[in-house]
């Protein structure tokens, strides 16, 4: 067996899927001398965390536009590329939109791999595309030191249907819509304290594509939608309630968390990119002093994969959470926001 | 005995594992550990804390040593960290400021609780019967609820044709929040029969019975 065949994708992987993320703080300094591209029909602007652009074309068509790539997360490349598919495409579900065509944005060092494995890893992301019922159309690959893929995304929305961080309203409930963790479960995995059970179960949340969640949901007047993914539970938070100009009040109790991850993590297996961006958001969250340090780690805990969060009227969401439990989804009202401090998060 | 562990150059979240095997194989009341990231060392807080031991955090040239000692029964856990961006930086918050504030802060008074379209188990007809009369006499009592809350099939009392329809209203003119959950006005396809102002949700119901002084439930 030559050195090629045997190399796992994860040898040399520091950090997982969007844990792989470059944190916040770092983003706005590289970004704060780029000029500001401003347009009528640009329907978004960069201030507010958006999760993908959005495009005006005419009074009832608007293009979503979205890019996202990362890392080997685990050694299956066919699992690999399907859950790098389904994590690119949810950035134009959290925009209310649906994918139309996808390009494969693929990184592969050739000499250190068999090239079967970035077949699989292609395949893997094609499978998610057709179940999305987008058209994959191309792509670019390059050869680089570590594998990375992903998908840049078109989607189309109505312009008036548009999902934006920034229209969350007071007294909304927060509906989150998978369960998180998956930061905390790579790592245990990788430190063998995760079962296989809990495994399967992590694979299967990461590989649910947020297309349907987003059609359950859609049945109600969404308020506001983004989807949890590098920045932790905690920081998609903050954006919506900072872009929205409310304080969102959580209850830790009531958030979904995978298989056997509050037990990981209690033992202290949280990966670096939490406390990244626990430095990054402890001054924007309050936690009483009731909520355990393990809830705590796993609401900073990057996501991949994670699932859609949607701002809503109360007695909406406790209908969209019925429909969206009969679907099999781990949705949960967690908390709700209110008037107060801009971008504030509170956890009791 | 004290364990010597040197982690420096593992990458997370092998010194965490290794030293957590230590204590597994119940050999080690305390381990000394060299690792040379903060994150490594915030890790290993969490594993001390797991196992109810102590964790002292010295900081030396390039690397931290964390020691972990497995504390006596009475003995409170003492972290101490030389590391205060990675210490757990909960700013208090009571749990009192974060309740949400029921709809009338001051005594909210007696909520009737209504699951059911009878009063009691028996006979239906004679259970719809028995309801109504001890809503209009309670209403005639003077013994004035803050609210009535109708869930499951008691959100049929609020059907359009519905002989609660009367005291129902003679409630509300009364100052009682007469309201029905949402869910289940949805599940017994009554959207047509209710007011939107009268349809509620669980998560204000959960509030008018926690904030309650009394619930009556018959």
């Amino acid at each position: 067996m030559s050195s090629a065949e045997s190399k796992k994708l994860t040898a040399n992987i520091k950090a997982y899927g969007c844990a792989a993320k470059i944190s916040s703080a770092e983003l706005a300094q590289i970004v704060a001398s780029l000029p500001s591209f401003e347009s009528d029909n640009l329907l978004t602007g960069t201030k507010n965390f958006e999760d993908a652009a959005v495009y005006k074309m005419s009074d009832d068509l608007a293009i979503v536009s979205t890019i996202d790539f990362f890392p080997p997360l685990l050694d299956d490349p066919f699992m690999y590329g399907k859950i790098a598919a389904v994590n690119a495409l949810s950035d134009v579900y959290a925009m209310g939109g649906k994918p139309l065509l996808a390009l494969n944005v693929f990184c592969f060092p050739t000499c250190d791999y068999p090239l079967e494995l970035a077949q699989q890893i292609i395949a893997g992301g094609a499978q998610a595309v057709r179940e999305a019922g987008c058209l994959l159309v191309g792509g670019h690959s390059i050869q680089s030191t570590e594998p990375i893929y992903g998908l840049a995304v078109t989607g189309t929305v109505h312009p008036d249907k548009i999902l934006m961080n920034a229209a969350a309203r007071a007294d909304d409930a927060i509906l989150l819509c998978k369960p998180i963790g998956s930061g905390v479960s790579f790592l245990a995995r990788k430190g063998g304290e995760l079962s296989d059970t809990a495994w399967s179960a992590l694979l299967e949340s990461l590989c649910r594509l947020n297309g349907p969640c987003l059609e359950i949901a859609a049945k109600f007047d969404l308020h506001a939608a983004t989807d949890i993914t590098g920045f932790g539970l905690i920081g998609h938070l903050h954006e919506m309630a900072q872009a929205s100009g409310l304080t969102a009040r959580i209850a830790s109790r009531q958030v979904p968390l995978l298989d056997e991850v509050e037990h990981c993590a209690e033992q202290g297996l949280v990966p670096a990119a939490a406390y990244a961006n626990r430095n990054t958001y402890s001054k924007v969250c309050r936690f009483a002093e009731s909520v355990p340090l393990a809830l705590s780690d796993l609401m900073f805990d990057p996501q991949t994969s994670g699932g859609l969060l949607f701002s809503l009227a109360q007695s909406d969401a406790e209908l969209a959470l019925v429909d969206l439990q009969k679907s099999g989804w781990k949705a949960s009202i967690i908390g709700k926001f209110i008037d107060g401090d801009a971008g504030v998060v509170e956890v009791f | 005995m004290v364990e010597k562990l040197d982690l420096r150059g593992l990458l997370c979240p092998e010194p965490v594992i290794r030293t957590k095997k230590l204590f597994d194989k119940n050999t080690s009341d305390a381990v000394e550990a060299l690792v040379d990231d903060d994150v490594c060392v915030a890790n290993l807080q969490r594993l001390a804390k797991s196992l109810k031991a102590s964790c002292k955090v010295t900081a030396e040239d390039g690397f931290y040593q964390v020691r972990i000692e497995r504390a006596l029964p009475d003995q409170s856990i003492n972290s101490s960290n030389s590391n205060p961006s990675l210490e757990h930086s909960h700013n208090a918050l009571s749990l009192s400021q974060l309740a949400s504030q029921p709809a009338n802060n001051n005594d909210v008074g007696s909520v009737i609780f209504l699951t059911k379209e009878t009063l009691g188990e028996g006979d239906a007809e004679f259970g719809k019967s028995l309801l109504n009369i001890f809503l209009q006499t309670m209403l005639q009592s003077g013994h004035m609820p803050r609210a009535i809350l109708m869930v499951n099939s008691g959100v049929k009392l609020m059907k359009k044709d519905s002989p609660f329809k009367k005291v129902l209203e003679d409630f509300k003119n009364a100052g009682t929040d007469v309201l029905a959950c949402g869910l289940c006005v949805d599940y017994y396809k009554l959207k047509e029969d209710v007011q939107t102002e009268q349809i509620t949700n669980m998560f204000a119901i959960c509030e008018y019975l926690g904030a309650a002084s009394k619930v009556i439930s018959p």
